[in-house]
């Protein structure tokens, strides 16, 4: 008896964990329409799961909480920014029949997540990770991104490099695969700009002292920093690069390198830095007004380029399931690898088909010090680059 | 030169870190795993002196005081009934500290990032040796030179530096001729967790403060004390140095290689002297 019991619930449990594989299931109805977020709500990267989160649930509280009619569940899970746990978090999500995922934080979880969506034909919404990889020709046909590409970045630090007329730049570099194909697509778009590389060193990611290699920048006739680090390495960078003032003689930029909330950790040594910017709440049209206006009053803070970016993506991604009428996830992967989004919060974003890119402009902005109620160290909008200068022709 | 200058700045950085953890493995026995989660709390405890009083000074006095009374109300409450059972309950109590430890923080800070400026008296960088050095550079390794003085001072040169060795060596021996062993080991917990504050502390100025910023210092802060020899504050001095000078010059010429170099140096050692390069005999507490 106790074996019948189990081989049934094994079956289930087997049925269950296929039965989101296929079309026909899939397009049946359910109660719900339930999302796996998986972000990072832990450690150094908590607070953009935290932003990103906020983000989403604004933007379904803006659609009534409904999408084909049914109510949107969202399941949070805390991918410690690591892949295994993301993967196994969202499988089991997928297991509970989550129709779509979202997420994640660090491009390492976001690829790990890309093989589960491919593997388990379930859609997968990213709107912060940026490794190039993620959406490439004949990539992932159930991955879209809606955001920014490291690649579109470095090529605004070029196009920044020539509108700023930097001769000779030095660069620093965090030492893993994204960044170090970043640099070399930098150091070989300068060339052909004509700007000199007079040096670089790769520093070790999470690398927190700088000091030796602040100092051969300040010995160089470098006039740019080049600085392609992020995150915890970029405010540690810039801490130190300006106990010995190499923001007063030299011009330091990155593609991601300074945001409200990065700023605020570097302190006074962060003005002046320039920096790509994914999203910000100055962007002055209807659809951000609204938003940044809905954001504050209900979280009581300026929405950091998380949030901006992971309300616009879902955002997108809802309206054109809607659009679609149906309940199958084929139908929304293909309707969606063919949208436009006119009212984005940047303005116009085109899906790629053939990459699932969302081709867009990219914002590159300063740190200056804000006024009330501004943060006190605000990005300033200093360049809308357009796309046509960002992405290689894809087709 | 200037690369000396700051080899000797990264040395006695190090040093901070480590000296906790050795100085407590050292006299107790025990491998605080909680070192780096006690450094980052001081790190946060002092950004919450700045942001109250705006003086880094105030906070670079009283945050490692602060951090002392809770590691002391640790050692008190939890560590104290285990020290006869097997390390590896020491080892998975010092591991609840660290989660403990981080909870609280999350909860009376929040996720985002902490700034502790740098102080006003050493916000202006000198020019050394063709170099613009940050005086702050300058401050940590004089303060550094000055808290590893004291140390050594206190423990091989002082009469409770006497009575701590001897508790640490034969605590039996030393309880029947008159000390309170229980509170020698609570006062070296007390200083281990206030020296790991007092790194954090030096250390806010330059880095981002922040929920994960113990996890990135353990890893160094066991190196050293591996090279230096397990519990023991010369070894601890040498060893930062070693690493201090070798991640300069690593820096100067092969930037990727600097971790390379570091483990090396690890592997070095523990095929040479598996007991570190100033190793003590061994632990009796």
């Amino acid at each position: 008896m106790h074996r019948r019991t189990f081989l049934l619930s094994s079956a289930g449990a087997a049925l269950s964990a296929f039965a989101p594989a296929t079309g026909v299931l899939a397009a049946d109805e359910p109660a719900d329409f339930h999302i796996a977020g998986i972000l990072a709500f832990s450690g150094a990267y908590g607070i953009i799961g935290k932003d990103m989160r906020q983000g989403v649930e604004l933007a379904i509280a803006d659609r009534g909480g409904k999408v084909l009619g049914k109510p949107i569940r969202v399941s949070w899970e805390d991918d410690e920014t690591k892949p295994q746990p993301a993967v196994q978090k969202a499988t089991r999500l997928l297991a509970g029949g989550a129709q779509m995922m979202f997420g994640a934080v660090g491009s390492a979880s976001t690829l790990a997540l890309q093989g589960l969506a491919d593997q388990r034909k379930i859609p997968l919404l990213v709107t912060i990770s940026a490794d190039d990889k993620i959406t490439r020709p004949n990539g992932s046909r159930y991955t879209f991104r809606t955001s920014n590409t490291l690649g579109m970045e470095i090529r605004m630090c070029i196009e920044f490099a020539k509108v700023k007329g930097l001769k000779k730049i030095y660069g620093v570099t965090a030492d893993y695969q994204a960044t170090r194909d970043g640099w070399e697509l930098f150091a070989a778009e300068a060339k052909k700009a004509g700007i000199a590389i007079v040096g670089n060193d790769y520093a070790p990611l999470g690398n927190r002292d700088y000091s030796v290699i602040v100092d051969k920048m300040a010995k160089s006739d470098a006039d740019g920093i080049a600085v392609i680090v992020t995150g915890n390495d970029a405010v540690t960078f810039l801490k130190q690069s300006g106990q010995v003032g190499l923001n007063k003689s030299k011009t330091q930029f990155g593609p991601v390198l300074q945001d409200e909330t990065l700023a605020a950790a570097v302190g006074p040594a962060a003005v002046g830095v320039y920096s790509g910017v994914r999203y910000h709440f100055t962007v002055d049209n209807p659809a951000n007004k609204k938003f940044v206006e809905a954001y504050r009053a209900k979280y009581n803070e300026w929405p950091s380029s998380f949030a901006g970016e992971a309300y616009d993506g879902i955002s997108w991604w809802l309206d054109v399931v809607e659009s679609t009428k149906s309940w199958d996830r084929e139908t929304w992967v293909d309707a969606f690898a063919k949208s436009t989004r006119e009212n984005s919060l940047e303005g116009k974003k085109v899906m790629r088909g053939c990459d699932h890119q969302a081709a867009q402009v990219g914002l590159w902005g300063v740190v200056t010090e804000g006024q009330a109620p501004l943060p006190p160290l605000t990005m300033k909008i200093t360049d809308v680059f357009d796309a046509s200068k960002l992405f290689d022709v894809c087709s | 030169m200037s690369t000396i200058v700051i080899g000797l700045s990264l040395s006695f950085l190090l040093f901070l870190l480590a000296a906790g953890l050795t100085l407590i493995f050292g006299m107790l026995g025990v491998i605080n795993f909680a070192h780096g989660a006690l450094y980052m709390l001081g790190a946060y405890v002092c950004y919450q002196i700045v942001h109250w009083t705006g003086s880094f000074w105030i906070g670079l006095a009283f945050a490692p005081l602060v951090v002392a009374a809770l590691g002391a109300a640790m050692e008190v409450v939890t560590l104290r009934p285990v020290y006869n059972r097997d390390h590896i309950y020491q080892l998975l109590l010092t591991f609840g500290f660290i989660l403990v430890i981080e909870e609280s923080v999350r909860l009376i800070w929040g996720l985002d990032y902490k700034q502790v400026p740098t102080p006003d008296l050493f916000s202006q960088p000198i020019a050394l040796f063709g170099s613009q050095i940050p005086s702050y550079r300058l401050f940590i390794i004089g303060f550094g030179a000055l808290v590893s003085v004291l140390l050594f001072l206190l423990l091989d040169r002082s009469k409770l530096g006497m009575v701590i060795r001897a508790a640490s060596s034969d605590s039996e021996m030393a309880q029947t001729l008159g000390v309170d062993v229980a509170k020698v080991r609570t006062a070296v917990f007390a200083l281990g967790s206030g020296l790991a504050a007092l790194g954090g502390v030096v250390a806010a100025p330059l880095v981002p403060i922040e929920l994960g910023m113990g996890f990135s210092v353990i890893i160094d802060c066991f190196v050293v004390v591996i090279i230096g020899g397990l519990g023991n504050i010369k070894g601890a001095i040498f060893a930062a140095l070693l690493l201090g000078m070798a991640r300069a010059a690593g820096f100067t010429y092969a930037p990727e290689w600097v971790e390379l170099i570091t483990f090396v140096l690890l592997i070095v050692t523990l095929m040479t002297r598996p007991s570190g390069l100033f190793s003590r005999k061994g632990r009796a507490a």
